[in-house]
């Protein structure tokens, strides 16, 4: 900053305003160019099946709960049902017991996002012990 | 730049200082930010009920499925036997100290998927995560 002396001999101060700009201006640029909107992601986590010499698990058998997603239809032991009832079914089973075994099998034509579906509605009600196999 | 009475040129070297640091700048934070490459065409399903996560794990292989079916791994395409071999390594050397991430597109058939998790599951992961959209 240059002091410049007034006729009257009072100094004022000179502020570089060109240079001043020049940093506004590449800063504004620089957050128009890295601005990205953040979407917020979640990870279903899901087991896949194991092959079959594995040890088996204790002598009290696990709960299952089976589910089948076809293309457009969900089956709840066999019962056709939408999403919805899935969703009200799962809810009351998980309070009755947490640690639910859910298999989840997949029709090959069906689409991710119908999975996606039921798996969140498992990770709403607290259901983790998630098996997806694919129906052949 | 000003032309003084002996014609000679005055530089304004402290605003090209100015333009030269943040250019420095820009460039060390964006190179930074390449280094998580997100395949953007991929639109991921809603999980509505799901949070998001925030914090992503620090071992992790973000393996990216298209509409079409085509896989890619940081925009780069993989075909399965690459896949494959790149996991056997991996699980030689880090265990099962690894993340494994699916973005698959919400629209994308089953049939792709399920491919793939063929090939994790025959290099020893047995648990993945599907990603996708949080909807809290």
């Amino acid at each position: 900053m240059a002091l410049r002396k007034n006729r009257g001999g009072k100094s004022s101060v000179d502020v570089p305003m060109s240079a001043m700009i020049d940093v506004v201006f590449l800063l504004l640029i620089y957050f128009i160019v890295t601005y990205k909107e953040e979407i917020p992601e979640a990870h279903l986590a899901i087991n896949l099946p194991q092959p079959q010499d594995r040890p088996s698990d204790p002598e009290t058998p696990p709960q299952l709960l089976e589910i089948e997603i076809r293309p457009t239809q969900y089956l709840l032991r066999n019962m056709p049902m939408s999403l919805d009832r899935v969703e009200s079914v799962l809810t009351s089973m998980a309070a009755r017991d947490p640690e639910l075994t859910v298999i989840i099998k997949v029709d090959q034509r069906s689409k991710t996002k119908n999975l996606v579906g039921v798996l969140d509605i498992c990770k709403n009600v607290n259901l983790t012990n998630l098996n997806v196999v694919t129906l052949q | 730049m000003k032309r003084r009475h002996n014609d000679s040129v005055e530089t304004p070297v402290a605003s090209l200082i100015d333009v030269v640091f943040l250019l420095i700048i820009f460039f060390v934070v964006t190179a930074s930010i390449e280094t998580d490459v997100v395949d953007d065409t991929i639109k991921l399903a809603q999980a509505k009920n799901s949070e998001g996560v925030k914090d992503v794990p620090p071992n992790r292989l973000t393996i990216n499925i298209r509409e079409d079916g085509s896989m890619n791994i940081a925009k780069q395409k993989i075909t399965k036997r690459k896949l494959e071999s790149l996991l056997r390594s991996l699980h030689k050397n880090v265990g099962d100290n690894l993340t494994i991430l699916m973005r698959c597109d919400g629209e994308v058939r089953y049939e792709h998927v399920s491919s793939v998790q063929e090939v994790i599951t025959e290099a020893g992961y047995y648990k993945v995560n599907l990603v996708a959209v949080a909807g809290k």
